[in-house]
């Protein structure tokens, strides 16, 4: 063989190399992207009118956000139903309750009236909104959901409260803060990487454990008050941000509790979710704290601490979500 | 045909075969953890 025709072909497989290489790098990527873990079917259902029925952007208030969708169950022979309220992810400032629809059709198909229900995002169009605010509209808006579904012939004698990420937050807020006002009993609440606190030395990722001033600039926001730097540490400051920090309201009440979280979470801290889970356990609260270790906000790392999530929903909404008792 | 692909060659495209499903998986986990945070290894499967 002539050096020409040698050296073409060693130029055309390294060029077949490459190609190869580029070929299962992005179909491989495809893959891990598409692939669901095939355990995690049994946590999602194909929606259908055997499962039950969906009325979407309900109003709720006179806020182009007071919307809510209400999911009912195919079987209407039941007295009484318990109604699980799903509230969607966003950092307070994006997301709709149509992205959880997965999570409410399951729930829907577990025999509950689920609800996922929209809230006013901060945004320059809406620069006064903050987390009470909208924890505020949670509240007022479960009295209309509850009337909604009664409407539709769905007796509501109980509830759950559930969310992710700012959702997880808020869900935290109404059953903590507000049930003891809620028009029916409040019987858990099951969230994932929900801020729960809002102490600068945990919010690491954000460097507000170096940056006060920062750490002050951003909770002032979120909470509608006037935050400084030197009220960190101070017991004004739990007092001023009790109205946005699920933490400060458990008590020996607090209901039961399901919470998982990412380990490396870059949004909003783990290291506020170890406090929440020393408070529930001194308090004797019944919970389930998840730790996801190798993951980050979006728990996308541990597939089994996904289940054990899903597994300890189920069965804390089976135990007390069953009937109002 | 058979002069192109010798045995050395084939072990070649393996090799590249599964570095390049490796990789792959490996910057897709490594992209998300950017944004999420995370551990590039433990857990799932790469």
């Amino acid at each position: 063989m002539s050096k020409a025709k040698k050296g073409r072909k060693t130029g055309l497989f390294i060029l077949l190399c490459i190609g190869v290489f580029l070929a299962s790098f992005i179909g491989s990527a495809i893959f891990k992207l598409a692939w669901q873990d095939p355990r995690m079917k049994k946590y999602s259902v194909t929606w259908s009118e055997d499962i039950g029925t969906v009325y979407t952007d309900l109003s709720y208030g006179n806020g182009s956000a007071n919307k809510f969708d209400l999911y009912l169950p195919a079987d209407q022979g039941k007295e009484s139903y318990g109604l699980v309220v799903y509230l969607h992810a966003g950092g307070f400032t994006t997301g709709d309750k149509s992205e959880d629809a997965r999570m409410l059709q399951w729930l829907c198909s577990k025999g509950y009236v689920a609800a996922g229900i929209n809230y006013t995002l901060f945004s320059e169009e809406n620069p006064n909104t903050n987390v009470y605010t909208q924890s505020m509209e949670i509240k007022q808006s479960i009295p209309f959901v509850i009337e909604e579904a009664e409407n539709y012939g769905y007796h509501i004698d109980r509830m759950a409260m559930a969310g992710g990420s700012a959702g997880g937050c808020l869900a935290l807020l109404y059953a903590y803060r507000d049930a003891s006002e809620a028009p029916v009993p409040v019987k858990m609440v099951f969230e994932g990487v929900g801020p729960s606190s809002f102490y600068p030395e945990d919010w690491k990722s954000y460097g507000f454990d170096q940056n006060p001033e920062a750490a002050a600039q951003l909770f002032s926001v979120m909470s509608g008050k006037t935050i400084t730097a030197q009220m960190f540490g101070t017991d004004d400051y739990d007092e001023i941000m009790k109205d946005i920090s699920p933490l400060l309201w458990v008590d020996e009440n607090t209901v039961p509790t399901v919470m998982a979280y990412g380990a490396y979470d870059k949004f909003q801290p783990y290291e506020g979710s170890i406090r929440l889970d020393a408070a529930l356990t001194a308090h004797k609260v019944p919970h389930e704290y998840i730790v996801f270790p190798h993951s980050g906000h979006g728990l996308q790392n541990d597939n089994e601490q996904g289940i054990e999530y899903y597994e300890k929903i189920l069965a804390y909404l089976n135990r007390y979500m069953e009937t109002a008792e | 045909m058979s002069n192109f692909f010798t045995p050395k060659r084939m072990i070649l495209l393996a090799v590249m075969i599964l570095a390049g499903i490796i990789l792959g998986r490996l910057a897709v986990r490594a992209v998300l953890n950017l944004m999420l945070g995370g551990t590039l290894f433990g857990g799932n499967f790469l």
